[in-house]
C-alpha cells in the first residue's frame, strides 16, 4: 500500500489539520510536510491515534491520504488534496488599505 | 432511567408495545398499543379487552386510514427512524387538526433535543428520547423559542394574525 | 423594507442563545457531530474543504447600508476582510472559526439578520427579482409576498426536515429575473383576464445531477392561497418525496414520477383541506405588508440631465459604462445601476470588507440607503438619480465596480469550485478569471452583445451552468481537471437545459473552446440583433460541434 498520512477539520477552527505521532502521543498540524506518514500496518497506530482524537472532539471526520515523499518533504498526490493541504489557488481577494486602516 | 416525557413532564411509561395477535389468549391486560396492521385485523378482539389501546404508524402510512378509529384509541405511536426523516412531522398535524384526535401522540426513534420544539408544534406531547439523551436537559428544548410564525397544532393563525404577545 | 418588530427580534435572539448552546454541546462532546451537523447546517454554517463556511440569508436580495456595513465588519473582524455573494442572492464567509458563529449571529441579529434556513433539507432563504418595485415591466412588487413566505417558512415546524432542501423564487415582472423556471417552486405574478393579479405556480425545476425546468402546476392562483397552496405543496412532498437515495430526493423528482397531472391532484386534493385555514391571506394581510415596501418618495424630476448627456457625449468610458451597467427606472429621473462584481481580479462575486463599506455609503449617498444582490452574483443600486450617475460613475471606477459587462460575456456567474469546496470535482474560479481575461476588450464584448457563462465545480451545479448559454462544469477524469461544455441553457422566460456539446477540454484548451464557440456563432449570426441563444436555436449544435472537434 502506498504511502499515508491522516488528515481531518480541527473542530473549533474548522481549518486542514495532519496527524503527528511520536512516541504514541498525538498532535496535529497545520503542515503536511510535518506529518507522520506510514505504510500498511503502521497505518494502524494513526488510525486508532485520528480516531481517538475525533471521540475527543479535536477534529473532524478524519481519514487517510496517500502521499509521496519528496524532496520539499511530504506531498499530497490528488489535487483535492494538494489544494486542501496549500491552501485557494487563486489570489484573495484584498483590500490594499486594509492593513493601514487596522492600524489607524 | 425513564426517557419518557409526556405533556413536557417526565413521567413512567404505561404503554406496552405488543406484536404477535395470531394467539388470541394471550392478550395482556393493561395498556398496549399494536402496529397498524394487527389492529386492521383485530379490531373487535383489540376492543373487547379492558385497557387503553394505541396504534402504531410507520412514517409512510397515510393517517387518514385510522381516522374513523380515532375515538377509540389513547395512543398514536409515530417514528422517527432516522432524525432527517420527518414524515412524521406530517403525520402528526394531521391526526390533531384535521381529524381532531385528543389523545397522546407519541414520537419513538431518533427523538433528540432539537427536534422536541418542532414535534411539540405539530401535536406530539409524547416523546421516548433516544436512549443517549438526558432528559431533563431535554425539557428546556421546549422553551428555547418562544416566538411561532406559521398555525400549527399549537396555534390557528400566523403571527401577523395574532394579537401582539407582550415579551 | 421590512422592519423587524419586538418579536422578530426576540426570535433571532433566542435562535442565538440556542445556537450557542448546540456549540457548546458539539464542543464537550454533548452533540455528536452527524447530529451536531443537522443544527448547524441549518444555520448555514458548512465545513468546506479548508474551514468552516457561514453562509447568511439576504432574504429576496435586500440590504439596508447598514446591514451592508455588518457585512463588513463581519468579514473584517471574523473572516479573512471579503465575502462572497452566492447565486441564491445570499453572502457567504470563508473563514469564521465555530466558537466565532454565535458570536457573528449576535453582529447580524443586530441590523435584523441571520443564517436561519441557508442550508440543510428545509425551505431556504426565498429570492426574488433584484428589480423588485423598481422595473418598468413589472406587474406587482414580489417583496410583500417574499416577505410573507419568509415568515411561514422560518421555522415551520413541520417542513425542517424535508427529503431535501427546498428553494423557492418570486418574480413580478414580465421578465423572468429570478430564474423561476429552475427552482423547487417558482412563483410567477400574473394577471388574469379581469386584471386580477395571481400566481403562476411552476413546481419540481431544478439543476444538479438531474437538471429540470419546473412545470406549471396551476396557471393561476388567486393571491389569497398563495400560503395554503404552498404548505399543500410542502406535505405532498414531504411525506411521499423520495428518502432512499440522496440524488432522487428533490421534489423535482417525485412530480417527474409520479407525473405532472397525477402530482397536482394530490396537490390540489391536500389543498381543498386547508384553503379556509389560518393561512389563507386577507386583504389586510396584504395592506399590511405591502406597507413596508411603499415607493419612497421620489422627487420630481425631468428624465433628462444636461451633464450627463454632455459625459455622455464627450466621455467614451462612461458611455460604455452607461450602455451596459444602467437600466430603465419606473420613475422617471432615476436610473438603476448594476454594480459589477466581474472583474478580472476578483473571483466573481467576491466583495472586500472596504468595497462593502464603500458601496454602503454609496447607498446612502445615491440610492436611498438599499442595495440588492441579484442571483447572477452582482450588486444592485436602485433608485440612483440620473444627474448623479456620472458622480457615482467616478466613485464605482476608483472601487473597481465599474467593470461594463453586466450580462455580457465577462459576467460571468462562477461556484467556489476546488479552490473552496469540500464537493468540489474541479476547480471553477480560475476557469472564469481565465475567460476574462482572454476576453477583456470591450469592442469584443460589446460586439457578442447579450450571452451568459456560468461555471460549476461539480455535478451539484451551484454555479448554474446548465441554464447558461455556454455552460462549463468542471469533473475529474483520472485525476485530472477537466471541463464539459453545454450550450444552448437559458435561465429566463425561455429557460432550457443546455445541451453537452461533446467530451471534456483539458484545463488549458477551455478558454480556447469557448473562443472557438463565440466565433461561430459572429461568424454566423444574421445581424447584431441575433443573440448567440438566438442563433443556437436556429441552427443547432452542428456548426459549434464541427469547430470544436471537426
Ligand atoms: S457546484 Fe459543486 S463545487 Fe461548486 S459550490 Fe456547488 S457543490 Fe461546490
Amino acid at each position: 500500500m502506498a504511502l499515508q498520512v491522516y488528515t481531518a477539520s480541527l473542530l473549533k477552527e474548522g481549518l486542514v489539520a495532519y496527524l503527528c505521532l511520536e512516541n504514541g502521543r498525538p498532535s496535529w498540524t497545520f503542515d503536511i510536510s510535518q506529518a507522520t506518514a506510514g505504510h500498511d500496518e503502521e497505518l494502524d497506530a494513526l488510525k486508532l491515534a485520528a480516531e481517538r482524537s475525533e471521540q475527543d472532539n479535536i477534529v473532524v471526520a478524519p481519514y487517510a491520504i496517500e502521499v509521496l515523499e519528496t524532496d520539499s518533504g511530504i506531498m499530497a498526490t490528488t489535487k483535492r488534496e494538494q489544494i486542501r493541504a496549500s491552501g485557494p489557488t487563486i489570489t484573495l481577494p484584498q483590500d490594499k488599505i486594509r492593513e493601514s486602516r487596522r492600524a489607524a | 432511567m425513564d426517557n419518557y416525557i409526556k405533556d413536557r413532564k417526565i413521567e413512567a411509561d404505561e404503554w406496552m408495545p405488543f406484536t404477535g395477535l395470531e394467539d388470541g389468549s394471550s392478550l395482556p391486560s393493561g395498556d398496549i398499543y399494536v402496529p397498524l396492521e394487527e389492529w386492521m385485523q383485530a379490531r373487535e378482539m383489540l376492543l373487547a379487552r379492558n385497557g387503553r389501546l394505541g396504534v402504531a404508524l410507520r412514517n409512510t402510512d397515510d393517517p387518514g386510514i385510522i381516522k374513523d378509529d380515532l375515538e377509540r384509541l389513547d395512543l398514536i405511536v409515530l417514528e422517527f427512524p432516522k432524525m432527517a426523516d420527518g414524515r412524521a412531522f406530517s403525520q402528526a398535524r394531521i391526526l390533531r387538526e384535521r381529524y381532531g384526535f385528543q389523545g397522546e401522540i407519541r414520537a419513538t426513534g431518533d427523538v433528540l433535543h432539537d427536534q422536541l420544539f418542532y414535534m411539540q408544534r405539530c401535536g406530539i406531547n409524547g416523546y421516548e428520547l433516544r436512549a443517549d439523551q438526558n432528559p431533563a436537559n431535554s425539557l428546556k428544548a421546549f422553551d428555547e423559542m418562544t416566538v411561532t410564525y406559521q398555525p400549527a397544532a399549537d396555534e390557528e393563525f400566523p403571527i401577523w394574525r395574532r394579537e401582539p404577545k407582550s415579551i | 423594507m421590512y422592519q423587524y418588530s419586538e418579536q422578530d427580534h426576540q426570535l433571532l435572539l433566542e435562535r442565538v442563545a440556542q445556537f450557542r448552546g448546540q456549540v457548546e454541546r458539539r464542543v464537550k462532546g454533548e452533540l455528536s457531530e452527524e447530529e451536531f451537523k443537522h443544527q448547524r447546517l441549518r444555520n448555514g454554517l458548512y465545513l468546506q474543504l479548508h474551514a468552516y463556511m457561514l453562509r447568511v440569508a439576504i432574504p429576496y436580495g435586500l440590504l439596508s447600508s447598514d446591514q451592508m456595513r455588518t457585512l463588513a465588519h463581519i468579514a473584517r473582524k471574523y473572516d479573512k476582510g471579503y465575502g462572497h455573494f452566492s447565486t441564491r442572492q445570499n453572502i457567504q464567509y470563508n473563514w469564521p472559526k465555530l466558537e466565532d458563529v454565535p458570536d457573528i449571529l449576535d453582529d447580524l441579529a443586530k441590523v435584523e439578520m441571520h443564517a436561519i434556513q441557508t442550508s440543510g433539507n428545509c425551505i431556504r432563504n426565498t429570492t426574488s427579482d433584484p428589480l423588485a418595485g423598481v422595473a418598468r415591466d413589472e406587474i406587482e412588487d414580489p417583496r410583500p409576498y417574499c416577505e410573507l413566505i419568509r415568515q411561514w417558512s422560518t421555522f415551520h415546524p413541520e417542513f425542517n426536515f424535508l427529503p431535501r432542501k427546498f428553494k423557492i423564487a418570486v418574480s413580478g415582472a414580465t421578465q423572468d429575473r429570478a430564474a423561476v423556471a429552475v427552482h423547487d417552486i417558482g412563483l410567477r405574478l400574473v394577471r388574469n383576464d379581469t386584471g386580477e393579479t395571481g400566481f403562476e405556480v411552476h413546481v419540481g425545476g431544478g439543476l444538479g445531477r438531474t437538471p429540470m425546468i419546473g412545470k406549471v402546476i396551476r396557471p393561476f392562483l388567486p393571491k389569497q392561497h398563495m400560503l395554503t397552496y404552498l404548505e399543500a405543496i410542502l406535505r405532498v412532498y414531504n411525506m411521499l418525496g423520495r428518502r432512499d437515495n440522496i440524488y432522487k430526493a428533490r421534489i423535482k423528482i417525485l412530480v417527474h414520477e409520479t407525473g405532472e397531472d397525477n402530482f397536482r391532484e394530490m396537490v390540489e386534493a391536500e389543498w381543498e383541506k386547508i384553503k379556509k385555514g389560518g393561512l389563507h391571506l386577507r386583504d389586510e394581510d396584504f395592506e399590511w405588508i405591502k406597507k413596508f415596501f411603499l415607493d419612497p418618495e421620489y422627487e420630481e424630476l425631468s428624465d433628462r440631465d444636461g451633464e450627463f448627456e454632455n459625459l455622455l457625449l464627450t466621455n467614451a468610458e462612461f458611455a460604455r459604462w452607461v450602455d451596459k451597467n444602467i437600466e430603465l427606472h419606473k420613475q422617471p429621473g432615476y436610473r438603476i445601476v448594476y454594480l459589477s462584481l466581474k472583474t478580472a481580479h476578483q473571483p466573481p462575486g467576491d466583495v472586500t470588507a472596504d468595497q462593502m463599506d464603500a458601496i454602503a455609503d454609496l447607498a446612502d449617498k445615491y440610492s436611498l440607503g438599499q442595495i440588492r444582490s441579484t442571483h447572477r452574483q452582482n450588486l444592485v443600486l436602485s433608485d440612483v438619480r440620473l444627474k448623479d450617475l456620472p458622480a457615482l460613475w467616478g466613485e464605482l471606477k476608483a472601487l473597481d465596480l465599474a467593470t461594463p459587462n453586466y450580462n455580457h460575456v465577462t459576467d460571468i456567474i462562477s461556484c467556489p469550485g476546488l479552490d473552496y469546496c469540500a464537493l468540489a470535482t474541479a476547480r471553477s474560479i480560475p476557469i472564469s478569471q481565465a475567460i476574462t481575461q482572454r476576453f477583456d476588450d470591450y469592442d469584443f464584448v460589446n460586439d457578442l452583445g447579450d450571452v451568459s457563462i456560468n461555471i460549476s465545480g461539480c455535478i451539484n451545479a451551484c454555479g448554474h451552468h446548465h441554464v447558461a448559454n455556454i455552460g462549463i462544469l468542471g469533473v475529474n477524469k483520472k485525476g485530472v481537471e477537466v471541463y464539459q461544455m453545454t450550450l444552448g441553457g437559458s435561465a429566463r422566460e425561455d429557460a432550457a437545459i443546455g445541451k453537452i456539446i461533446g467530451p471534456a477540454f483539458e484545463a488549458d484548451e477551455i478558454v480556447d473552446a469557448v473562443s472557438d464557440v463565440l466565433s461561430v456563432y459572429l461568424e454566423n449570426r444574421e445581424d447584431p440583433e441575433e443573440t448567440f441563444l438566438m442563433t443556437y436555436r436556429r441552427l443547432g449544435d452542428a456548426p459549434f460541434k464541427e469547430r470544436l472537434y471537426g
